[in-house]
């Protein structure tokens, strides 16, 4: 089925949130932010700023009337500084004007005096003085003191990752209107609904109920609207609530990326060690995360990637340990992968390490150690119905791995100042929030007078295509065809106390929550046929809008169930809760079974080098992915094409920068490029691994919103062993993204 | 503040304000089509494109008072009733997921099918690599642009 969503992007008249049609009397708001990282405030002076005509009122945090705190996972962060600055862009006060342009002005009529403090941006520095945002966890495996002597290679080293700006083309923002009685309604584009309810209601000391917050669509997400919408909604709600008045922020590009935190920095140390036949005997790692100067996400971005240090590999002996550290960027959050990727490219670039080390190729290291049905993850789950090896074997083979390479062989023996690289990126992610509490949702189905069907879940659509699996899902329920069915946007009225869209869980959770209304709507009219007609329940039912008994058509249509219901006084409102079953986690002893299931895959991607320049260009990426079975196979390769693209673009061209003093040096996309047309590989293949999906998954179609973005930590090695190729004296180092400029300074190393 | 007179899809418009201010905030805050949308501001990323004199244009960097005696196109404009083989194409092949960029892509590729009815895979990369896509739709906006020719 097409996505339901095409014929008003083509058009133009899809509603986002600045093109909520602005209500007379809204006010504009805008962050008056710090512009440096670590500081005390010693004094603000807003007095001409707030004397500039057409300025409402000047925010601070004394006008709060209830917590200023906006935290999700730890109470650590405030809405608007108080009495210390901990990164540059930190909110101090909020502008209020009767416009954008107005408010700007006075923006630079305010007048701060700060007394500077010593600035920390490495991670690493961060630990050795102690600021952790909360204590390290280590996830052990097998018995790491014996472990090394079984071992004929032992490899240590280093590999940093560098974060990436989420760059949705729409920026953040909030729209907010006061109620009666106290009540706000927020329109916002956020992932998670919930989380904008319950910290307005926190900031602004009234209870939940009084908070709606309503999202039609986000103009991308990738993560960076998980947690980090929250502040904007907050802002118009506090301001709305303050003035009574309806106040509207959209944010600017530059604001928004240098006020927002990224992907995570990671830095970290890795020890492997093999036995003589390339089995992976014993893996310590350590890793620091740049965390920011508040919690965010961080503590369960850190968790994802102490479950994903060993990737698709079995590891006898693991020792992986991460550190949150403090430092005085802004707060990094949830992005695509949400450190899976971090914790991967570690023990890939451990991989390759080793297979340059030993003189062997990668790839006979990676395939030595693919996961097998039964074997254990360093966190206790055992693995079952696994495609580790399957995805391998059915990339190798399709796509003719060994002449590939001779290809690529014979090209870089004519050629002297072009190269060309391969490389091959099995993964395995796996699939559920790693905090087991939040793995439920609901959903909330009427079925109208007229037969058409309204249905509301806790499920954002931002791109990757939840609400057409969504009618999808509704169609094969109530054999309805699409256009009886409608979503509605998504409000925490209808549907709440939701998760937030995110983990590529969205469309299972809610897609199960929805079957499940679905389920007893329909069973419903069916016992409704089944009083009118007098004839046993289990012999009737809905076919193509009609009712049948048995595999005859009868002459009662769907509508005319829906009548006879109504007449009956049947209720045709059904709500559906579903919590994924199976899992569990123990943090005490890092042991459980957190995944519901995992989604594989493995790529080959090949670059060209233009040795005298540095610069590159991707020939293809060639995989097998793990669908399961696809329900929506464009919705889904769509979502491989973009995350393999983001991947890509994360191990190569996007460079977040910032100075000693912790600016954003990287600040707009002058000076932060991300992947264009020219970017994406030449060729790009996908094919379905022929698997049968898993009944976790929503109608067996598995996950696919982040596993594909980890397809393009390849790149990164497919660019070494070009390097390689035209450098025979370069030594490996990790530390992405391998930009034109460090791929130059390689060749010539 | 000045009086500027705007013809935007071939229809007239005066509106009062700062000659200076992007054409873009006029085409949304004060003519109402909200199809043409911010990205950057820097005319980086393409989001904001539109046609001036048939022209793609990118209008968050265009001051207002530019556009007086110009005929403006947004997306709204493109074609009556979406049917734009452009449109037709980005739509047989799915190219949108979460459609903010895509007024700008499909403006983009419509002016280059324009000039020029036949483009190469590298003519088509020139053309439409300054248009930014997040969500990396740009393989099928590749596929788009080649089956809009037939339709």
């Amino acid at each position: 089925m097409k996505n339901i969503d095409s014929n008003s992007h083509v058009k133009g008249t899809s509603i986002y949130l600045d093109d909520i049609p602005v209500r007379a009397g809204t006010l504009y708001a805008l962050a008056y932010d710090s512009s440096c990282a670590h500081a005390r405030i010693k004094k603000v002076d807003y007095s001409t700023a707030e004397n500039y005509p057409g300025v409402i009122k000047i925010i601070t945090h004394k006008d709060i009337p209830g917590q200023n705190q906006i935290g999700g996972i730890f109470p650590d962060e405030p809405l608007l500084a108080e009495n210390d600055i901990h990164f540059w862009g930190m909110p101090i006060a909020l502008i209020i004007a009767e416009s954008e342009y107005i408010a700007r002005k006075a923006k630079k009529l305010i007048k701060i005096e700060v007394e500077e403090l010593p600035v920390i941006t490495d991670p690493r520095e961060a630990r050795e003085k102690g600021h952790l945002i909360f204590p390290p966890r280590t996830f052990q495996m097998g018995n790491m003191d014996s472990a090394w002597d079984q071992c004929e290679y032992i490899l240590e080293g280093r590999a940093d990752s560098n974060g990436q700006e989420h760059l949705y083309i729409e920026t953040q923002g909030a729209y907010a209107f006061p109620m009666e009685n106290g009540s706000i309604r927020i329109s916002s584009s956020t992932q998670g609904p919930t989380a904008v309810q319950k910290t307005v209601a926190r900031v602004l000391g009234i209870p939940m109920h009084k908070i709606e917050v309503d999202v039609t669509r986000l103009g991308g997400g990738f993560g960076g609207k998980e947690d980090q919408a929250t502040a904007w909604a907050v802002m118009v709600a506090l301001a709305a609530q303050i003035l009574n008045r309806p106040v509207k922020y959209a944010v600017h590009r530059m604001d928004d990326m240098r006020m927002t935190g990224k992907r995570h920095p990671y830095s970290s140390d890795y020890k492997i060690g093999l036995s003589k036949d390339l089995k992976i005997q014993a893996y310590e790692v350590t890793f620091h995360q740049n965390a920011g100067a508040a919690a965010d996400l961080s503590p369960a971005v850190m968790e994802r990637t102490l479950y994903h240090a060993t990737n698709t590999y079995f590891v006898p002996n693991v020792k992986a340990t991460a550190y949150c550290c403090k430092t005085n960027l802004p707060p990094n959050t949830a992005f695509r992968g949400f450190g899976g990727p971090q914790g991967m490219f570690v023990i890939e670039s451990a991989i390759q390490k080793a297979a340059n080390h030993i003189g062997i190729k990668t790839r006979d290291i990676q395939a030595a150690n693919l996961l097998k049905e039964k074997d254990e993850f360093p966190y206790g789950q055992i693995v079952k119905k696994c495609e580790a090896t399957n995805a391998w074997y059915a990339t190798l083979e399709k796509y003719n791995i060994k002449e590939l390479e001779e290809e690529i062989d014979s090209f870089n023996k004519n050629n002297v100042n072009s190269k060309k690289g391969l490389a091959i990126m099995p993964i395995c992610f796996g699939i559920s929030f790693t905090n087991t509490p939040m793995n439920n949702a609901r959903a909330l189905v009427h079925i109208y007078q007229d037969g058409s069907v309204g249905i509301s879940t806790g499920g954002v659509e931002m791109g990757q295509g939840l609400n057409t699996k969504m009618v999808q899902v509704a169609m094969h329920e109530l054999s309805l065809s699409s256009d009886r069915i409608k979503i509605e946007t998504t409000n925490t009225t209808r549907v709440a106390n939701t998760s937030p869209s995110a983990a590529s869980a969205t469309a299972d959770l809610n897609g199960k929550a929805l079957e499940i209304a679905c389920a007893k709507l329909r069973e419903r009219l069916l016992e409704c046929a089944s009083n009118y007609l007098n004839i046993d329940l289990v012999e009737l039912n809905l076919k193509d809008q009609v009712l049948y008994h048995n595999d005859t058509k009868t002459d009662l249509s769907w509508d005319q169930l829906v009548t006879i219901a109504l007449a009956d006084r049947v209720c045709l409102t059904e709500n559906g809760h579903y919590a994924t079953p199976l899992i569990n986690f123990d943090k005490s002893i890092e042991k459980g079974h957190p995944f519901a299931y995992h989604v594989y895959g493995t790529a080959i991607i090949a670059v060209t080098l233009d040795c005298i320049r540095g610069r590159y260009e991707f020939d293809y990426v060639k995989l097998v992915h793990d669908f399961g079975l696809s329900m929506n196979y464009a919705v889904d390769i769509g979502q491989i094409e973009g995350g393999l693209v983001q991947g890509i673009g994360w191990m190569t061209m996007e460079e977040l920068l910032y100075n000693d003093n912790g600016k954003l040096l990287s600040n707009a996309l002058s000076t932060y490029k991300i992947p264009d047309i020219y970017s994406v590989p030449k060729i790009v293949d996908i094919e379905s691994l022929n698997s049968e999906g898993h009944e976790l998954a929503i109608r067996k179609s598995k996950a696919v919103g982040e596993p594909p973005l980890m397809y393009g930590i390849g790149a990164y090695f497919a660019i070494q062993n070009a390097i390689k190729a035209f450098n025979s004296n370069y030594k490996n180092s990790f530390d992405a993204p391998f930009t034109p400029e460090k791929v130059l300074m390689a060749l010539y190393s | 503040m000045a009086k500027i007179d705007l013809s935007i899809n071939g229809q007239s418009k005066t509106i009062d304000v700062d000659p200076q201010m992007p054409l873009l905030w006029a085409i949304r805050d004060f003519v109402g089509l909200t199809g043409t949308k911010f990205g950057c501001g820097i005319a980086q990323c393409g989001a904001c494109t539109v046609y001036m004199d048939g022209k793609p244009s990118r209008s968050c960097v265009i001051p207002t008072v530019a556009a007086e005696g110009k005929e403006v196109t947004t997306i709204e404009g493109l074609s009556e009733n979406n049917d734009h083989p452009v449109q037709l194409a980005w739509i047989a092949e799915q190219v949108p997921q979460c459609g903010y960029c895509q007024s700008g892509q499909i403006m983009s590729a419509a002016a280059l099918l324009k000039d020029n009815p036949n483009p190469t895979d590298e003519e088509i990369d020139q053309a439409m690599s300054t248009v930014i896509c997040r969500c990396g739709t740009y393989p099928r906006i590749k596929k788009a642009i080649k089956e809009s020719l037939n339709l």
